[in-house]
C-alpha cells in the first residue's frame, strides 16, 4: 500500500492526466457489471437493484425453458460463422489482389470504393437493402420482372436471410478487413517473389507458396478476434435491417436483438439480464478456450 | 534456349490469366460497393410518382426536387442535423481529449501501473459490459434519458483507439522526453508542449474515428431517446422507414398532409446524412488507413 502511494505521488501529474479516462472506465465499463445481479432477481424499478426480491435461477429457467434460447444461440453462432468463414477469406483474397495491381491510380481508386461502405451507418445500409429488395418497388424485383422471372418476396422469406446478411456484412467490412491484411502484405519482402520468379514460379504459385503461408499469422489473429465475439450478434446490422419484422425472426433473431426486445419492448429487465449474463459467460469461455487452443497449435500466434 | 523461351512464354500467359482475374474481381466488387450509393442518390431526384409506380430505376425518368423541398420545409431535418452536429462536435472533442491523455499515460515508461491499466482497458473490449446494467446506469443512476449527454458520454473512451494511440506514442523517440526532463519540465507540461504537437498525425486518426462513431450512431438514441426533437439524423432515417405518418414526423404537424413524397423522403434524408461523409472521404481516408495499420500491430 505504501508503494502504491509512493508511485501515485511520484507520478502525480501523469495520473491526473489519466484520471478522466479511469473515471470513464469505472463508470461505463465496470459499474454496469452490477447489472448482472438482476439476472437473479425479480427486478422492480421502485425497489431498485439492491432492494428487489432474490429469485435464484428462475429467470434462467424461463429462458432455457422455451426453445427461444436454442434459436437465438444458433442464429448468433451461425451468422457469425458465415461472416467469418466467408468474409475473412474474401477480404484476404481482395487484399492480395489489390496488392498485385501495378496501376497506381486504379489501385487507389478501387481501394477507396471498396472501403467506402465501412463509413456509413447500418441505418443507411438498411435503406439501401430496402431499396434493392422490397416487394412493392424494389430494384431487384423490377429487374427480375423485366427479365420475365418470378419475383421474390425477400422480406417474407426467412430462409434467404443468412445469405443476404452475409452479403451485406461483406459489403460493409471487406474493405476494412482487407486494409488490415494489406498492411501485412506490404511487409513481405519483394526478394522472396524475385527468387521465386527466377525459379519459374507462376503468379498463382507465388500466392500459394509465399503469400498465403506468410499471411497465416495475421489471418489467424483476425479469425481469433472474430471467434472471441462469436456469441455477440451484430445488433446494429440486424436490428437496423430486419427491425421488428416478425416473419424473419426464426433465422435472424440473435442474442443481442432478443435481449434488447426483452429490455425495451417487453420491459422484463431481469429476463434480459439473464440472457446477457448467459452471453457474457459463453463469451469468456470461448475466448479462454480458443486462446488455449491456438497457443497449443500455433505457439507464434497470440491474442493476449 | 528454346526451353527458356517456352518457360518465359508460359510465365507471361500465366501472369496474364492471373492479372485478368485480379482486375475482374476488383472491378466487380468495387461496382458492388458503389451501386447502392448510386441507386439511392439518383432516385432521391426521381419524382415520387415514378418511384411508387415503376420503382427504383437506373436513370432519372422524371427529375424532381420535391423530396428535398418537402424535407426542407419541415422542422425535423434541421432539428436532427443540429443534434447530430452537436453530438459529433462535442463528443469528438471530449473523447479526443480524454483518449490522448489516457493513452499517453499508458504509453509512458515512468508509470508503474501502466500495464494493469492497459489490461483493465482491454477486458471490457473483449467481454462487453452487459446491456441491462448499462441501461440502468444511464437511465436510472445517471438520469440521462432524453438528454443529449446520453448520446455523448458512453463513447468517450474507445479501447481500440486508446491502443492505436499507445502504439503511436511508443514509436516516438525517447530523447524527446529526456531533453524536456533535463530542463526540469513537469509531466503535464511535457505532454502539452512537446508530445501533443508531434502526435498530430496519430491524433487526427482518432478524431476521425470518433467523429464517424458519433455521426453514425443510433444505438444510443434507440435506447435512451424518446422525444423527436432529440432525434439524431440516423434516428430520423429509422423513423421515416417505420413511421406511417411521415408528414407529421417531418414537419412536426405544420405541413400539408396530402401528396407526401414518403418514398423519396427517406432517400433524401439518407443523402443529406451521408453527404458530409462522402464529401470528406477522399481527404480523410488515409488517416483511417493509418489508424487501422497502427492498431493491427498490437503492442
Amino acid at each position: 500500500m505504501r508503494a502504491f502511494y509512493r508511485e501515485i505521488s511520484k507520478n502525480r501529474s501523469l495520473y491526473i492526466l489519466a484520471l478522466p479516462g479511469i473515471l470513464f472506465l469505472v463508470v461505463f465499463a465496470y459499474l454496469p457489471l452490477f447489472g448482472h445481479i438482476l439476472a437473479f432477481e425479480d427486478f422492480k424499478m421502485s425497489a431498485g437493484l439492491f432492494g428487489s426480491k432474490f429469485v435464484g435461477f428462475k429467470n434462467f429457467e424461463f429462458f432455457f425453458g422455451s426453445n427461444d434460447w436454442i434459436t437465438v444461440t444458433f442464429n448468433t453462432v451461425f451468422l457469425n460463422t458465415l461472416f467469418l468463414g466467408i468474409g475473412l477469406p474474401f477480404s484476404l483474397v481482395l487484399a492480395i489482389f489489390i496488392n498485385d495491381i501495378r496501376l497506381r491510380g486504379f489501385k487507389r481508386l478501387a481501394q477507396s470504393f471498396i472501403f467506402l461502405p465501412y463509413f456509413i451507418s447500418w441505418q443507411v445500409i438498411a435503406l439501401m437493402v430496402y431499396a434493392l429488395l422490397n416487394s412493392s418497388n424494389g430494384f431487384i424485383n423490377s429487374v427480375l420482372l423485366g427479365a420475365g422471372l418470378p419475383v421474390v418476396n425477400w422480406y417474407g422469406s426467412p430462409g434467404l436471410w443468412p445469405s443476404i446478411l452475409t452479403v451485406v456484412n461483406i459489403f460493409k467490412y471487406a474493405g476494412y478487413n482487407s486494409i488490415i491484411f494489406l498492411a501485412a502484405l506490404t511487409g513481405i519482402s519483394e526478394e522472396l517473389y524475385e527468387s521465386a520468379r527466377i525459379d519459374g514460379a507462376s503468379r498463382f504459385q507465388q500466392v500459394l507458396k509465399i503469400t498465403l503461408p506468410l499471411m497465416r499469422p495475421i489471418f489467424l489473429i483476425m479469425l481469433l478476434l472474430g471467434i472471441g465475439r462469436i456469441f455477440f450478434g451484430d445488433f446494429g446490422m440486424i436490428y437496423g435491417i430486419v427491425g421488428d419484422n416478425g416473419v424473419l425472426l426464426p433465422t435472424t433473431d440473435v442474442i443481442d436483438t432478443y435481449s434488447y426486445r426483452a429490455l425495451r419492448q417487453v420491459g422484463n429487465l431481469s429476463m434480459s439480464s439473464a440472457v446477457v449474463l448467459y452471453q457474457s459467460v459463453m463469451g469468456v469461455v470461448t475466448i479462454v478456450f480458443f486462446n488455449w487452443l491456438i497457443k497449443k497449435a500455433e505457439p507464434d500466434v497470440r491474442l493476449f | 534456349m528454346g526451353a527458356a523461351a517456352r518457360v518465359d512464354y508460359r510465365r507471361k500467359s500465366n501472369g496474364l490469366v492471373y492479372m485478368s482475374v485480379v482486375y475482374a474481381v476488383i472491378i466487380l466488387f468495387a461496382f458492388v460497393c458503389l451501386f447502392p450509393f448510386y441507386l439511392v442518390l439518383l432516385n432521391s431526384f426521381q419524382s415520387n410518382k415514378v418511384l411508387n409506380q415503376e420503382g427504383y430505376l437506373l436513370y432519372i425518368k422524371a427529375f424532381s426536387l420535391d423530396s428535398y423541398a418537402y424535407l426542407m420545409e419541415g422542422k425535423q431535418v434541421y432539428v436532427s442535423y443540429g443534434v447530430t452536429i452537436f453530438v459529433t462536435v462535442v463528443g469528438t472533442a471530449l473523447a479526443t481529449a480524454i483518449t490522448t491523455m489516457f493513452a499517453y499515460v499508458l504509453a509512458h515508461k515512468k508509470v508503474k501501473y501502466r500495464n494493469i491499466m492497459a489490461f483493465l482497458t482491454y477486458i471490457p473490449m473483449v467481454m462487453g459490459t452487459g446491456l441491462v446494467g448499462f441501461y440502468i446506469l444511464v437511465a436510472q443512476w445517471l438520469h440521462l434519458k432524453d438528454t443529449l449527454w446520453a448520446l455523448i458520454l458512453p463513447y468517450l473512451l474507445n479501447p481500440f483507439l486508446v491502443f492505436v494511440l499507445v502504439n503511436f506514442y511508443r514509436a516516438l523517440p525517447y530523447e524527446l522526453y529526456e531533453s524536456a526532463y533535463m530542463d526540469g519540465a513537469d509531466d503535464i507540461l511535457v505532454f502539452f508542449r512537446i508530445i501533443l504537437p508531434v502526435s498530430i498525425p496519430g491524433i487526427a486518426t482518432i478524431i476521425l474515428f470518433y467523429a464517424l462513431t458519433y455521426w453514425n450512431d443510433w444505438w444510443l438514441a434507440i435506447l435512451f431517446i424518446n422525444h423527436n426533437e432529440l432525434h439524431p439524423l440516423q434516428m430520423m432515417i429509422r423513423s421515416l422507414m417505420s413511421q406511417i405518418n411521415a408528414a407529421q414526423y417531418v414537419s412536426s404537424g405544420t405541413l400539408h398532409v396530402a401528396n407526401v413524397p414518403s418514398e423519396g423522403l427517406k432517400l433524401a434524408t439518407v443523402c443529406i446524412t451521408i453527404g458530409p461523409i462522402v464529401f470528406l472521404y477522399p481527404f480523410v481516408q488515409k488517416y483511417f488507413v493509418k489508424g487501422l495499420t497502427l492498431g493491427s500491430v498490437k503492442g
